[in-house]
Formats: structure tokens, C-alpha cells, sequence
């Protein structure tokens, strides 16, 4: 009742209980169709990071490691690999050499068929998300949580996950040196042209600068407010990145994310795939969640409707700095972009929500 | 159950929540900060000054409040227009001087002296008023020129007739009566006080000249388009303004027998500090007669009071002037706030656990299929909101649209249709009498009667006011599904009582019980609520018994029997519970079963949430409506029961594209038709196993001869 006078009082003033807001998709990030209409390149069930090479790309999908070699008459696929769990990232080094790492059996370094096996404690291992060579030969890797496995991402965000982590080893795999940490799940990582490096923060919806020599200088957000959580990370060509944005924000999501006790039963009696959170992929299974606005009308459902998944790819320029976007909005399929990279000129993008590769048009091109 | 569950489901039982933004929507509420205040004020008075609630205090109390309390309703009238009158004090010194001059120097009889009296306040009134109104000059300037007028004309002539007024005493005992006379210990000017006082409110509250002049006041411009005569409309609350003053003038007349240089001298800040006090809101179309007078008590009160405890006259002043400069700000406040205060607090979410369901995909008979697949699309954009559908007896089919029309297909390939009925709202439940008439529930409007020929006919907007009920649900704001009994009464189902049509998707946040089942009897011609508080009642249909229905529970995913006939008259029963999703109508099926539309499934997302009141309030207050958790309604599908309630199959549009909700289904010869509220679009499947001969006319009616 105390309560009820309170909030009347403040009511009466004009003060009210603030209303929770996302960034609006707005400027650069204006909604288009663009990655909806994007050419396939090929079909990977379970697409999830991908690396370019000089004639195609590696790409790592659920256990197998695959090399899609593009050519005049398509796209080719073939399994180079297979470990013994899903494979939470992927990184190449221009000599050929690999990075990659499985939940169960943590990080590898080497090439298919003779990997080496880097050890590292287990709460980190099951969780690396994204890696990146640096070019004096040391590898740096982002550890999404120590306290969930990458696949419990959902789970790592609904605890308020904030015990990512970016570490770099050295080439001879000897010395591994901490760079960040108290991380909201680090899930991508770029260097940048001063040796600094890129990391985009998922859980806190930014893009970090994270300094390779000096210790004591604090990570500083480069890119903040991003209206999705951001994937991975890619250079381009131009001296830009590319920025895979896997999930969209929604008022429902910060909301359930504040509500203690609603999302503390949800995370003890429901199945995961049910929760009330952001999704790779939309499904028609009767027992998801619904948002009001996401009510078929009419026979259609409407492109602005709060989707659960959402599809988005952003280039960013050297500063990083949104210039240009890629979307999939509600009504399509191209959704949970984990993972992009330039190739020739050309973006690609791997969508993880509908398992397909995708070559993404560029804006300038319809404008010549 | 565990215990912090229990503890939470009683105290949504015992704590009605929503009665809160229930009295807010009332008009009357903005008087509960006044009437308080007032309460508080006497309260303190009692205590600060002795013998503070005497008799004589009390009666003298009561003279002074019919005086000032005439002149703050004249102000109110003024003010209601949108206008001011900053001439009362001056008007008042006028009249009160006429009166004295007819009574004690003229000496002509006291219903002259009433009628002279009032006819100078309804000419110093009209003065105000055809200046203000026809020749639209600005209210306060012209009742302030008129103030300085009013009493220079009294400052010319008063000097003049003193000496007369003091000289002679009028020896009319009506005279004396009025000013000194007592009933019951009561004094005779305050019971004509509270004669004029209860006239004035009905006329403002409950008649046309009331309505208009507030609508003049709330919104001029919309007014003159509304067709009111904004200029009579403001020159009339001159005019009544005058008059009260003037009456007020007498009884003061009576009381004293005498006037000063300095009567009238300050009265309208008085006055005015008595008004907004009492609530009349200074931008003009809100506030109320017993506003006035709450306001009134309180400043009399309160400067009597001050003048009792010695305060010197200046700092009283003061005082009133600070009063009246709170009471401006909280007025502003108030006004600017009380609605977004309400849209906040009406939405009162309650405790309602279902049990807990396996998953639709591991039930053999519920799992996901594909049996609407292949549909037979009809009337795709032809027909918007097809919220039930049903065929008469030479199989063309009907069905209500969103754009307010009933729509006819024409058997047997409904291809082509026609708007057999224009209704004027969006048509819900479809039923057939006996004669072929086509009765529907028409959401915000009531239950309508179509006859064969395309007429319309209302069959009833309102039912019986509970005794209890804070809001007025007398009338049918969402008359949803019906059916008819073998003796025509039509029982119907109104889904809430706290929300419009537009609004359906707010009452499954809240999850209580706002609905009822009615009944229409044509034999009487009267409706009466059978049922309340049952939680969205949905689709009703009629037993084969003739005794007894089945009605949804939409939120609470149940089917109730209720029979209205027969040895079991009365009893309600659970039919179905536990239901995997969200049932909507209920029609019969040729197998001596039900089929049951559901217009959504459950999703342990949103049970959860039913059981958690406080996050749907929060919820409801800080995110978008657009952004709301939902039940997925995306998927729909249709199940059939036997008659004893068993489920034996369902229907499912395996992709929920043509089909993702369903709320109304009807079985008519060996086909099944589909409705959806929100679709564009009416589905016709085949049935494997159904009779190829069952028709529902028949069913109901009997073979048609």
C-alpha cells in the first residue's frame, strides 16, 4: 500500500516508473532487406564461424571442420575434419595454420589431421568463442563465461554473465598472458591497426578496444548501444570491420533481464529453447513465446514485429564507426548471423539461425 | 503448491487491486482530495479551538456557507464554461443594496423586492455575458471592467440611501424568517441553499444545458463542430451567474438588514480560492457543484477559524492567498496527471496458476499435424476478422467482419459472396434461431438480431447493474459468443466488463475472472447476468439435453457445463480442464461430440507469468504494449471431443500461415469451416469421418420440412 501512495505521488508529479528502452534501429541501422535478398552460397546445417582462405573459406558447423572452395560453377563443399564436439570457433593464420577449440576438449592449434592440443583450465576451454592471430604469431582468444560452456549462452546471460575474459598465447604456446577480463561474454575479436585489439562484449551490447601492451590502461568501449548483441568481428579490406550482430534487444529481454525472480524461475523450470530471451532461429513450435506486436495480422506478419531472432550485419569503418547495414527483419529467415569475413572485396556472412552461407550485396555497387 | 505461491494467491483474493484504477476512472474522484482536506481541516479546528462544533457555531456556519456558497456556484458555472467572473463582489453589493432598497425604503412586498433583486444580478450577468460571449472579448478583462463599474455605480449611490436603509426596518415576517429562522435547528437560508444547490447539480450533472455548457468549457472548438451554440451556451453562464449572486445577495440582505461601503470588497478572491479548492478546474470543463461547496466550508472554515484564534486580518489574507496558490498547483498537476496515473494503475494483473501439461509434441493425439493444410481457401481479403462463421440450412456460409458487415458465401464452391447485413461493429458469435434468423454478439455494441431479408434489429445493449460494482456494467461492452435454447432464450457470453473490444489482449494480462454469461429471454424481452467473474468466457454452445451449456474459459483454459433447465438448474461443473491451449468457441460435431477452436497454445513462458501478478503490473507499466509476453496465438488449432469431454482429435496447420489462430470452427456436411479473428481468410477442410449428411439447423431444429 506504501507503495501504491509512492508511485501515486510520483505519478502525480510527473515522475513515473522509468519505461525500459533499447536503442531504436535508426541511422545506420535503418532496417533494409539486404540480407534477406542476399545470394546463398552454399546450404551448412549448423554454420557457425568462418574463415577465409586464397580459394574459398573454412567454415566449422556443429563437429565438422569444412572447406567451401568457390568456383565458376558454384560452390563446393567438402569435410576436412571431424573432433569430438561441436567446434566453438575458428580462427586462421595467413600461413594455413589453425585455431579451433570443442567444449569437451578445449583449444587446438595446427592443421587437420595434425592438431595440437593447447592446455588451459577447463572452465575456459569449454567456452572459447572467437580467436584471432596476431601477426608477430601469438594467438588471442576470447572466453565467452567460465561459468557456463559456449553453449549455454542463453543461460550466461540470463545469470548477468560478466566472467568473459581475453587472453593472448604466445607462438610457441609457452607464456599465456590475461589482456581483459570481467568480461559480459566476449564473442568476437579483431586486431586493430595499432596492435590494439577489437573485442565486442555481447551481454553489455558493445565493442571494446582491449590494449595488447600496456596492462594497466582499462578496456574502453569503441562502439556502445548497439541495438543487438554483437557475434564476431572481421577485418576489411578498406581498413574497416565487419560486425555479425546475432540477436536482437527487445523491452521484453532488459526487462525479463531485471526481473530477479520471474527469470530465476524460468532458468529452474523451463527448457531453454522456451525462454523468454533472444534466439538464433524463429520455429513454429506451439510451446515459444510470443510477443504481442509478433501476432500474425491479417495473414502476415509484420517486418517491425519483436521477433525473438533477428539478422543483422554491420560495417563498421577504421574508427569503429557504423557506416553501413545488413538486415533480416522479423518476417525472414536469415537469422543469428554469428560469424562474417571480406573475401575479393565481397562480404559474406554465416547465418547460424538458417544454416546457410551467404554473399552479401554491396550498397556502393547499385549505386555506380 | 508451495507456501510463497499460497501467500501470494490469497493476497490477490483478499486485496482487490483493481478497484483502485476503478475509482479513478469515476468522475467523482476528483472531489476525494477536497472532501479530505476539508475533514483534516475540522478535525484540527476541533482540537485547536473549544467548543468549536457548537450549535450556534454550527448555524451561523450554515448562514455564511448558503451565501458564499450561492456565489461560488455562480462562479463554477463561469468557470465550467471556460470563462471567469472576477465581477461577483461587486454584482453582490449591487443586489444586495436593491434588496435593501425595495424592502426598507421602497417598502414594496417581498416577492418584489425577490424579483427586482434578482433582475439587477440577471442584468449585470447578461452585461458580462454578451460581452464576453457574443462580442468575444476576453473574460477576465471585461468581469474585471465590470467589477470597477459595478462598484463605482454602488460607490455613486450607496452614500445617497444609507441614511434611508438604516431608518426604516421592513415589517415583513417572510423577510425575518428568512434571514433569522431556524427548521429543526437548520437555518431556513441554508435549506434554500441546498434547494438551489441540488437543482443547479442536476441540471449540470445529469441535463442538456449541464453537458453542453461543459462541453463549451472542456473544448470550445469541438463543441461549435458538435453543433452546441457556444455563444448562447457562455452568455447564459453570465446570466446564471448574476442570478445566483443576486440570491445570494438576498438571504445576505435578510441576515444583516444592512450593507456597508466595503460589502462585496474582496469577495471574488474569496469566492475563487473556495472554487479551485473544491476542485473546478481553471481550464473550464471539469468540476461540480458539491466541488463548489466542499471549497466553500473549507475557506469559511478556515478564516473564521484564523479570525477566532486572533490571526490579524492582513496575515488571514495571506494565508487565504497562499492556500489558493497551492490549490492552482495541484489542480494543474492533477489534471495533466491523472490519466497517465490511471493508464498505469487500471491494468491489475491477479494470481492464476494452471497445471502443469506435457508438451504438445509428445501428446499422440495433440502433436503438431498437417490436416488443414490443404484447405479450401475462401474469401482470401475479402473478409477481415472472421471471428465466427457459420451455414444455414441451403449451406451458404456467413460470417462477421472487422469493417463492421456480416458477409454471405454463397454455396456450394463459395466462390462468390456478398455484405448481406451492415451492422455498424465488428460481428462475434453467430447463431441461428428457429426461424432462420442470424443472431450475433457484436463487440461494443450488444447482441443483434438479422433476419433473412438483411434487416437489423437490436436485441439488447444492457443487462441488470450488479449492486456492488464500482464501474457500470450495466451495459455490454464485449458481447462474444451465443447460442439459443429449444425455447429461444439466447444465452450469451460478455468476455470482460473492464475493456473495449480493441483492448481483448489487456484482460489476458490481467487473468481474472471480469467476464459473465447472460441470458436474453424474448418473452420478457429483459436480460439478466447469470454468471460473473468467470475468466473470458468464450465460445458457449447448448447441450444436446436442451438443460445445459458448455462455455470457454478462455485464460484459464477450461470448459464449464452450466445448466439453466431442468432437476440440476443452477449447477456449474467443470467440463474440460486443463486444456493445451487457449479454447475460443465451442460448436457440435455429427458425431454427438464437440469441436473446440483453440485460438492459441500455452507456453510455460507465459504460464509462469500468470502466476506472477507483480511482473504482469510492471510489465503492463514499462514496456510497449507491442512488447508484451504473450500466449503463442500464432498456433492455433482445432480439436474434437466426445460428449463426455475427451479429446479424440486435432486439427493443425502444420506451417501457421493460412491458419495460425483459430477461433471458431462449424461442422456442415462432412466439411469443417474455420474462422480466425485476425485472419483474413475462412477455411473449409474435408473430414474424414464425419457424416456427410450433418447439418447444425438440423441438428438444433429438426429436420426442416
Amino acid at each position: 500500500m506504501s507503495g501504491l501512495i509512492t508511485s501515486l505521488m510520483r505519478n502525480l508529479l510527473g515522475y513515473s516508473d522509468t519505461g525500459i528502452s533499447i536503442p531504436p534501429m535508426d541511422n545506420m541501422f535503418k532496417p533494409n532487406n539486404r540480407l534477406e535478398a542476399a545470394k546463398i552460397v552454399t546450404r551448412i546445417d549448423g554454420l557457425d564461424d568462418i574463415a577465409p582462405t586464397t580459394d574459398g573459406f573454412l567454415c566449422s558447423a556443429r563437429d565438422a571442420l569444412l572447406r567451401v572452395s568457390l568456383g565458376p560453377d558454384g560452390a563446393r563443399v567438402e569435410k576436412l575434419d571431424r573432433l569430438d564436439g561441436a567446434i566453438t570457433f575458428l580462427a586462421a593464420r595467413a600461413d594455413g595454420e589453425l585455431a579451433l577449440a570443442t567444449e569437451k576438449r578445449g583449444l587446438r592449434i595446427g592443421r587437420p589431421g595434425a592438431w595440437r592440443s593447447v592446455e588451459l583450465p577447463e572452465d575456459q576451454a569449454r567456452c572459447l568463442t572467437a580467436g584471432c592471430f596476431l601477426p608477430d604469431g601469438s594467438l588471442t582468444l576470447c572466453v565467452g563465461s567460465v561459468r557456463n560452456p559456449a553453449s549455454a549462452w542463453k543461460r550466461d546471460l540470463m545469470q548477468h554473465g560478466a566472467s568473459g575474459c581475453v587472453f593472448s598465447i604466445a607462438p610457441d604456446c609457452g607464456s599465456v598472458r590475461m589482456l581483459a577480463d570481467g568480461l559480459g561474454f566476449p564473442y568476437g575479436i579483431v586486431s586493430l591497426e595499432d596492435g590494439a585489439l577489437a573485442v565486442s562484449e555481447s551481454w553489455r551490447h558493445r565493442v571494446l578496444r582491449v590494449e595488447t601492451e600496456a596492462k594497466s590502461v582499462r578496456p574502453a568501449p569503441m562502439l556502445s548501444n548497439l541495438p543487438a548483441y554483437p557475434a564476431r568481428i572481421a577485418p576489411s579490406a578498406e581498413g574497416g570491420y565487419l560486425l555479425a550482430l546475432f540477436a536482437p534487444r527487445r523491452q521484453l529481454f532488459e526487462m525479463i533481464l531485471i526481473e530477479d525472480e520471474y527469470r530465476m524461475e524460468m532458468m529452474e523450470t523451463i527448457d531453454p529453447s522456451e525462454w523468454v530471451g533472444p534466439d538464433l532461429r524463429q520455429t513454429d513450435d506451439p510451446d515459444q513465446p510470443l510477443q504481442q506486436g509478433s501476432v500474425r495480422q491479417m495473414g502476415i506478419l509484420k517486418p517491425w514485429a519483436p521477433s525473438r531472432s533477428y539478422g543483422l550485419v554491420v560495417r563498421c569503418d577504421a574508427s569503429m564507426t557504423p557506416v553501413e547495414s545488413w538486415h533480416s527483419r522479423a518476417d525472414g529467415t536469415r537469422h543469428g548471423i554469428t560469424a562474417t569475413c571480406e573475401r575479393g572485396g565481397v562480404v559474406f556472412a554465416a547465418s547460424k539461425g538458417a544454416g546457410e552461407l551467404l554473399h552479401l550485396s554491396d550498397e556502393r555497387e547499385g549505386a555506380q | 503448491m508451495a507456501v510463497s505461491d499460497m501467500l501470494l494467491r490469497l493476497r490477490y483474493r483478499i486485496v482487490p487491486d483493481r478497484l483502485f484504477g476503478e475509482l479513478l476512472t469515476k468522475s467523482w474522484i476528483d472531489n476525494v482530495i477536497p472532501v479530505l482536506v476539508l475533514a483534516v481541516t475540522v478535525l484540527v479546528m476541533t482540537v485547536l479551538i473549544p467548543g468549536y462544533l457548537s450549535t450556534g457555531n454550527m448555524a451561523d456556519l450554515g448562514r455564511q456557507v448558503a451565501e458564499f456558497g450561492l456565489i461560488a456556484i455562480a462562479l463554477t458555472i463561469v468557470i465550467l464554461s471556460g470563462g471567469i467572473d472576477l465581477s461577483v463582489g461587486s454584482v453582490f453589493a449591487l443586489t444586495v443594496l436593491t434588496a435593501l432598497v425595495c424592502m426598507n425604503v421602497l417598502g414594496v412586498p417581498i416577492g418584489v423586492a425577490l424579483a427586482a433583486t434578482l433582475g439587477v444580478g440577471l442584468v449585470c450577468g447578461l452585461l458580462n455575458g454578451v460581452l464576453v460571449g457574443y462580442l468575444r472579448l476576453r473574460a477576465f478583462i471585461t468581469t474585471l471592467v465590470t467589477l470597477v463599474i459595478f462598484r463605482a455605480i454602488y460607490d455613486i449611490v450607496f452614500p445617497k440611501l444609507a441614511s434611508a436603509i438604516v431608518a426604516s426596518m421592513p415589517s415583513s415576517f417572510l423577510w425575518d424568517y428568512i434571514g433569522f429562522g431556524n427548521v429543526v435547528g437548520i437555518p431556513i437560508s441554508f435549506l434554500i441553499f441546498v434547494a438551489i444547490a441540488l437543482v443547479v447539480h442536476i441540471v449540470l450533472s445529469r441535463m442538456r444545458p449541464g453537458w453542453r455548457l461543459r462541453a463549451v468549457g472542456g473544448a470550445r472548438r469541438s463543441a461549435f463542430n458538435a453543433g452546441i451554440n457556444v455563444k448562447l451556451t457562455v452568455c447564459m453562464a453570465y446570466a446564471a451567474s448574476g442570478v445566483l449572486t443576486a440570491m445570494a445577495a438576498f438571504l445576505f440582505s435578510a441576515r444583516l438588514g444592512s450593507t456597508g461601503a466595503d460589502t462585496g470588497i474582496g469577495l471574488e478572491i474569496v469566492i475563487l480560492t473556495a472554487v479551485v479548492l473544491g476542485g473546478v478546474s481553471l481550464g473550464g470543463g471539469r468540476g461540480s457543484v458539491g466541488g463548489a461547496i466542499i471549497g466553500t466550508v473549507l475557506v469559511l472554515i478556515l478564516s473564521n477559524s484564523l479570525i477566532r484564534m486572533a490571526v490579524p486580518g492582513s496575515l488571514n489574507q495571506l494565508i487565504l492567498g497562499v492556500v489558493l496558490v497551492a490549490a492552482v498547483l495541484f489542480d494543474v498537476k492533477w489534471v495533466k496527471n491523472r490519466g497517465k496515473i490511471l493508464s498505469k494503475v487500471y491494468v491489475s494483473p491477479t494470481y492464476l496458476a494452471l497445471k502443469e501439461r506435457p508438451r504438445v509434441a509428445e501428446d499422440p493425439v495433440l502433436a503438431v499435424n498437417d490436416r488443414l493444410g490443404d484447405a479450401q481457401q475462401i474469401g482470401v481479403g475479402a473478409v477481415e476478422g472472421p471471428e465466427d462463421v457459420i451455414l444455414d440450412r441451403d449451406g451458404n456460409l456467413y460470417t462477421g467482419t472487422r469493417h463492421g458487415n456480416i458477409v454471405r458465401f454463397f454455396a456450394p464452391d463459395y466462390n462468390t459472396h456478398e455484405i448481406f447485413a451492415r451492422v455498424g461493429g465488428h460481428p462475434l458469435g453467430l447463431a441461428f434461431t428457429r426461424d432462420g434468423d442470424l443472431v450475433t454478439c457484436v463487440g461494443g455494441m450488444g447482441v443483434y438480431r438479422v433476419t433473412p431479408d438483411g434487416t437489423v434489429h437490436k436485441v439488447t445493449d444492457e443487462t441488470n447493474r450488479s449492486a456492488l460494482s464500482i464501474i457500470d456494467d450495466s451495459r455490454l461492452r464485449l458481447p462474444d459468443d451465443l447460442d439459443i435454447a429449444p425455447d429461444g432464450r439466447i444465452f450469451f457470453s460478455e468476455a470482460t466488463i473492464r475493456y473495449e473490444m480493441s483492448e481483448w489482449a489487456v484482460d489476458a494480462l490481467e487473468g481474472r475472472g471480469n467476464g459473465r454469461l447472460l441470458c436474453f429471454d424474448p418473452k420478457t424481452g429483459t436480460t439478466r447476468t447469470l454468471l460473473r467473474g468467470l475468466v473470458f468466457p468464450n465460445g458457449i454452445t447448448v447441450c444436446r439435453d436442451g438443460q445445459s451449456l458448455l462455455f470457454a474459459e478462455t485464460w484459464a483454459c477450461r470448459i464449464m457445463r452450466y445448466w439453466f433447465d431442468g432437476p440440476n438448474k443452477g449447477k456449474r461443473e467443470t467440463f474440460v480442464d486443463n486444456l493445451p491451449g487457449y479454447p475460443d468457441n465451442v460448436n457440435r460435431a455429427s458425431n454427438g461430440g464437440y469441436w473446440v477452436a483453440l485460438l492459441g497454445m500455452r507456453t510455460k513462458t507465459f504460464d509462469l507469468a500468470m502466476r506472477k501478478p507483480g511482473f504482469r503490473r510492471r510489465m503492463a507499466k514499462r514496456i510497449a504494449a507491442d512488447e508484451w509476453l504473450f500466449p503463442n496465438i500464432n498456433r492455433g488449432c482445432v480439436i474434437r471431443m466426445t460428449a463426455d469431454g475427451t479429446i479424440t482429435d486435432s486439427y493443425w496447420d502444420a506451417d501457421g500461415e493460412k491458419h495460425p489462430s483459430i477461433t471458431s470452427m462449424r461442422e456442415h456436411k462432412g466439411y469443417l469451416f474455420l474462422g480466425g479473428v485476425s485472419n483474413n481468410r475462412i477455411g473449409r477442410v474435408r473430414i474424414a469421418d464425419a457424416d456427410p449428411d450433418w447439418t447444425a439447423p438440423d441438428d438444433y431444429w429438426g429436420d426442416a420440412e
